[in-house]
């Protein structure tokens, strides 16, 4: 009896622990952003206080308002940005995509002579540090002419992204059964038929979220895009934020307003594709 | 080349080469051969004056770089170390969880959707002397009166830029080792606890195993990235205070853009483009092992 009691207590015991930690875990994974947002909403005044505020006292819009009403209110052209980063993002992503699902077909379907090689070779393009890379493109741009253009960042960024998304998407079409293709070549469909009717659809859900991930590292960028842009005609979001740092004084509101519109797209975008995104990092990987 | 027909693969990996070639392996082909020149970005005749290994010779002696280089080596030694310890504790956590397993997933993944440079700013916000959370915190539970300088002293910078980093990339390890643990089947574990292992045991001879090439496959995936720290530096402490956290990254970009010192800065982009290959190369190796290893067992 005793045994039994002391037995449960510990177990209880355990239980209490164990949800202690579990909050604690994402208390730390949650807080940044949530002070982030809530320094978004107050005022000044209240972020800068001493002693510290830690109830907002009064809720206010006013950052985001003054942020969306232009250059000379907000200090900083965020609609420009936000423009330049959609068409930036957006148009290397379809690209990124276009490459990589014929390169990725490539390695899920094909056999041949240093694949594993090749594999490797993509991704060590990819690991480059992106600073390095921005100072021979840094010089070529400026000769070329296109520093400081849409095409460029574009032109950087498929290249970005192609390696990794050959990963995912080759990873997604290994889920395929080859057998589905094979059956619709038997009932008289050409490969590329085959392929758009049968396997495409299939590996679609996964090709969505490859191309999701392609789109979020655009969006973030923040090396390349720091050196290769220099106005607002290219400017993206990332390079925005630090025109509200000055030499010794910073807008942390106006800051906080800008970082809550930078990631409610990629928030919203990576809720979306959680479960295949991890699908396709791992299947492609374990089942080799 | 008689009779020559490109195969297929060959043919559909052609764009994703060509894209590489273009904007990859050609502009480092030119730095490489610029960090062999004298070159500045004030004067561009010096781009065709060759010096030969000068460049590499003077990094070699500078201690400044080597600082540099050191610190990179220890700040990714420490940050991967502990985020893979986190993660797979977080990972454990959330695979007990009987209810809203689902919803604690998704919170999981938050710091994944932060852009680096957001993360450095947040930090950076966070850490603040003067208004950060931190110090609140710490003054308001009365730890302490003082205002604790944690982007200003150089060791105290170089923790809150370990914190950040760590912050940021514990989700992509958690994630997937979470994603190994789901995948795995009961019946092994149960068969150990039949057996009378310990937990520790169960643990290591048996989950740890299956786990392994999942975590290896986060290992991989970040070290593809690793530079994305340039990001949290430049925007915390841009290398300061006088240099203390000066990683490789923002050494080239400070060596490239405001000394405007290219051939140097294109010189010292190659150690870090080795160090960056390195760590990658040395992954896939263990991703390709335990790939084999988990292929034996099965």
């Amino acid at each position: 009896m005793d045994e039994n009691s002391s037995a449960r207590l510990k177990r209880r015991l355990l239980g209490v622990v164990y949800r202690i930690g579990l909050f604690l875990a994402m208390l730390t994974i949650c807080l940044p952003g949530l002070w982030i947002v809530i320094s978004s909403l107050r005022p000044t005044v209240e972020i800068m206080a001493k002693p510290p505020v830690w109830i907002p006292q009064e809720i206010s819009f006013d950052a985001y308002v003054a942020m969306f009403s232009g250059i000379g209110k907000g200090g900083i052209p965020v609609i420009e940005y936000f423009r330049n980063s959609l068409i930036i993002s957006v148009t290397s992503t379809v690209i990124a995509v276009a490459i990589g699902m014929a390169g990725g077909y490539a390695f899920a379907r094909y056999r041949f002579r240093g694949k594993s090689s090749v594999f490797l070779g993509l991704m060590l393009t990819r690991t480059v540090p992106g600073i390095a890379l921005s100072l021979p493109l840094f010089f070529l741009y400026v000769r070329l002419g296109i520093i400081d253009t849409h095409f460029g960042l574009i032109l950087a960024y498929v290249a970005l992204n192609v390696p990794f998304t050959i990963w995912l998407i080759d990873g997604f079409f290994r889920q395929v059964p080859k057998d589905l293709a094979e059956a619709a070549q038997i009932d008289g469909c050409t490969r590329w038929q085959a392929f758009w009717q049968v396997e495409f659809p299939l590996a679609g859900p996964g090709i969505a979220s490859a191309a999701i991930f392609a789109f979020l590292t655009c969006w973030n960028e923040f090396a390349l895009a720091s050196q290769l842009t220099r106005s607002v005609s290219a400017k993206t979001l990332p390079v925005g934020l630090l025109d509200y740092t000055a030499e010794f004084t910073i807008d942390w509101r106006g800051m906080c307003a800008l970082a809550v519109v930078m990631i409610i797209p990629a928030l919203t975008l990576t809720y979306i594709v959680q479960k295949h995104l991890v699908g396709g990092l791992t299947s492609g990987a374990v089942k080799g | 080349m008689k009779g020559f027909k490109p195969s297929a693969p060959f043919l559909l990996l052609l764009p994703a080469m060509i894209v590489l070639a273009a904007v990859v392996v050609v502009p480092l082909l030119l730095s490489l051969y610029s960090s062999f020149t004298p070159f500045r970005l004030t004067r561009p005749e010096t781009f065709f004056v060759f010096i030969g290994f000068r460049n590499y010779l003077s990094i070699l002696s500078n201690g400044d770089f080597w600082w540099a280089f050191g610190r990179t080596v220890l700040l990714l030694t420490i940050a991967l170390n502990l985020e893979m310890l986190l993660g797979l504790g977080l990972a454990m956590l959330v695979e007990k969880a009987t209810r809203g397993q689902r919803i604690l997933r998704t919170l999981m993944m938050f710091p994944m959707m932060f852009s680096p440079i957001l993360v450095g700013f947040q930090f950076k916000f966070m850490f603040n002397d003067n208004i950060g959370l931190v110090n609140n915190a710490l003054q308001s539970l009365g730890v302490t009166q003082d205002a604790i300088p944690w982007l200003i002293d150089g060791h105290l910078a170089f923790i809150a830029i370990s914190i950040a980093e760590i912050w940021s990339s514990t989700a992509i390890f958690a994630i997937l080792i979470l994603a190994g643990l789901l995948a795995m089947p009961k019946e092994p574990i149960e068969a150990a606890r039949v057996d009378g292992c310990t937990p520790w045991q169960t643990f290591r001879y048996v989950t740890w195993p299956f786990v392994m090439p999942f975590a290896y496959i986060a290992m991989t995936i970040r070290s593809l990235d690793v530079a994305r720290a340039y990001d949290i530096v430049k925007i915390m402490t841009d290398g300061g205070p006088a240099g203390r956290t000066e990683l490789l990254w923002t050494l080239v970009a400070r060596t490239a853009y405001s000394d405007g010192r290219m051939g140097m800065a294109n010189a010292m982009a190659y150690f870090s483009i080795l160090l960056s290959i390195a760590f990658t190369v040395y992954f896939f190796n263990k991703l390709a092992a335990a790939r084999t290893q988990i292929g034996a067992e099965w």
